[in-house]
């Protein structure tokens, strides 16, 4: 495909799943699996996916109507203001830095388990190689992408259906899939913490400048649910039938490695951490320079030293801005290894995603969106979507159990810079700064 | 053919800006090898400018037509802030308030010689 004539769906779709699959997700899907189990994990991840589906046909309005690629910010400065625009969205992408740090903690862990390396330098060896790719101006590319995620998809699905059957085999399969029924606020809050697994694929709109048209971005949206949906709910399939449930560290952080591990072959180990390896370093080189170019706005607002917003004419990067990330990422991982925040950091995730998605469906009633015509039932159903998910947020929270008290001052953290963020701006508009309400 | 007074100002801008931009050999030189055409779109009243840019300097500007490399889309305000060198195209971007169809790494580009041009 000639990518200057733009990309079709299919490879938005490949892009869409790749920047939801991280390996950070396996946690997630392990939690919800803990949570209710067996089918109920799956009924969790479908009911989760089918929300998603709706909010795709959102998106696809807002991507068409403000083809930006700057995305969210974008859709909820335009219909709510500049400043609402950034506490919706700014809390979202602060805790991307947390994930990071996730992110590269898990690889450490990955690699500890073939390599004689403290997770700890793997995690910093990992990040600072990242960082140093992004820092020369080296962009994964949309093929790149797309073939790390296919193959940790078809691999970890692979390993889940050799769980499955083995479970079959030994007369189990019933027993493991079909556990009893969950409460149904223990069930809301799966599926909760199940649109923290699709978190990401909503960045897809952000490719909407060398796409096709934006009716491509459109279908892979919808096609990118699908396809998520599919994958989480055999690798959970997999999850229930694991002969061996992990648990402590490897529970905590690789349960990916637990699904390899009932095949026994330190092979299948070997490709399930070069794979996670691979997909965790092209989500974080499109995430670290996502970030930069968002301080470097943030720095043309006056919002941040006026410092980020330099730009480097050879590799039409923010290098200051992507220093200031790398100290930002080195400390996020610091705080998800040794202040043992990462179960925070996924419900904190989880909560922000709900509220992003809610504040999605309500924009989408909002001018320039919003469209006369449309029915009223219509309407009144993209409120109705926006309040399931302000909902399902609420039950993350609630049945966070002990880890709700840190979940909560992680989320006032974040939602607090922000806040402090946005009212400098005020300050700075009061002060005759360009005021763009 | 320009007709109304807005389109008449931003091609104004446009080749000040130009302008500009060549007055600052050294920004030449490190765009060259950049060969695009770059369009630009006021939402606001339909007029389109184009400038084909070759080997780093622009060759041609021209008036109405479609298509280009990159296509950057606001209204005629906003191009006018940029052209006229009052702010630079990232912070509209950011927010929505400007649209771009291409490559990013064009867009950066534009971006990181406005951010130049602009004065401190």
């Amino acid at each position: 495909m000639n990518e200057r004539e733009g990309l079709g769906s299919a490879a938005l779709t490949a892009v869409g799943c790749g920047t939801a699959i991280a390996t950070v997700c396996a946690i997630g899907l392990f939690q919800i699996e803990r949570l209710v189990g067996g089918v109920w994990a799956v009924a969790a991840v479908l009911a989760a996916g089918l929300c998603c589906v709706f909010l795709a046909r959102v998106l696809g309005r807002l991507s068409t109507v403000v083809p930006s690629g700057a995305g969210l910010l974008a859709y909820f400065s335009r219909g709510f203001g500049r400043s609402s625009g950034l506490a919706l969205a700014g809390p979202y992408l602060l805790l991307c830095l947390l994930l990071i740090g996730a992110e590269a903690l898990i690889v450490g862990l990955l690699v500890a388990r073939v390599a004689p390396l403290p997770p700890m330098v793997g995690a910093l060896v990992f990040l600072v190689t990242t960082w140093a790719m992004c820092r020369v101006g080296i962009r994964v590319g949309y093929r790149a992408q797309a073939i790390a995620t296919f193959a940790l998809v078809v691999c970890l699905g692979g390993l889940a259906v050799v769980a499955l059957v083995q479970a079959g085999m030994h007369g189990e399969l019933a027993a493991r899939l079909l556990p009893p029924a969950p409460s149904f606020a223990r069930f809301a809050a799966a599926v909760g913490q199940s649109l923290f697994l699709f978190m990401g694929f909503e960045l897809l709109t952000s490719q909407v400048e060398v796409a096709s048209s934006p009716r491509a971005v459109e279908r892979a949206l919808g096609a990118s649910v699908l396809v998520l949906a599919g994958f989480y709910s055999l690798v959970s399939l997999g999850f229930s039938c694991l002969d061996h449930v992990p648990v402590g560290v490897a529970a905590r952080f690789t349960p990916q490695l637990a699904i390899a591990d009932q095949l026994g072959s330190r092979a299948a180990i070997l490709i399930v951490v070069l794979l996670s390896l691979l997909a965790s370093f092209t989500s974080v080189n499109g995430a670290l320079l996502a970030l930069s170019r968002f301080l470097y706005a943030l720095a043309a607002q006056k919002l941040l030293p006026r410092r980020f917003g330099r730009i480097e004419p050879r590799s039409l990067i923010a290098p200051d801005a992507l220093v200031a990330l790398l100290a930002l990422s080195l400390a996020a991982t610091a705080l998800v290894g040794w202040g043992g925040v990462l179960e925070h950091a996924i419900y904190a995730a989880a909560v922000t995603a709900s509220l992003v998605y809610a504040a999605l469906s309500w924009v989408r009633e909002r001018p320039p969106f919003r469209q006369d015509v449309r029915a009223a039932w219509r309407r009144g159903a993209s409120r109705v979507l926006g309040l399931g998910f302000v909902g399902l947020g609420v039950a993350v929270l609630v049945d966070a159990g002990p880890a709700r008290l840190g979940t909560v001052v992680l989320l006032v953290s974040v939602y607090g810079v922000v806040a402090l963020l946005v009212w400098r701006r005020r300050v700075s508009e009061g002060q005759g700064a360009p005021a763009n309400a | 053919m320009l007709t109304s007074a807005p389109a008449m100002n931003l091609m104004r801008a446009l080749r000040s800006f130009v302008d500009t931009y060549h007055a600052r050999p050294d920004l030449v030189q490190e765009q060259r090898g950049w060969s695009r055409t770059v369009r630009l779109v006021a939402s606001d009243g339909g007029t389109s400018l184009a400038l084909r840019i070759e080997d780093g300097r622009v060759a041609e500007v021209t008036e109405g037509g479609d298509g280009g490399d990159v296509v950057i889309t606001s209204d005629a305000a906003t191009l006018l802030d940029i052209l006229e060198l009052r702010r630079g195209p990232n912070e509209p971007y950011v927010f929505g308030e400007l649209t771009v169809r291409g490559p990013e790494e064009d867009f950066f580009r534009l971006d990181y010689i406005t951010s130049r041009l602009c004065p401190e």
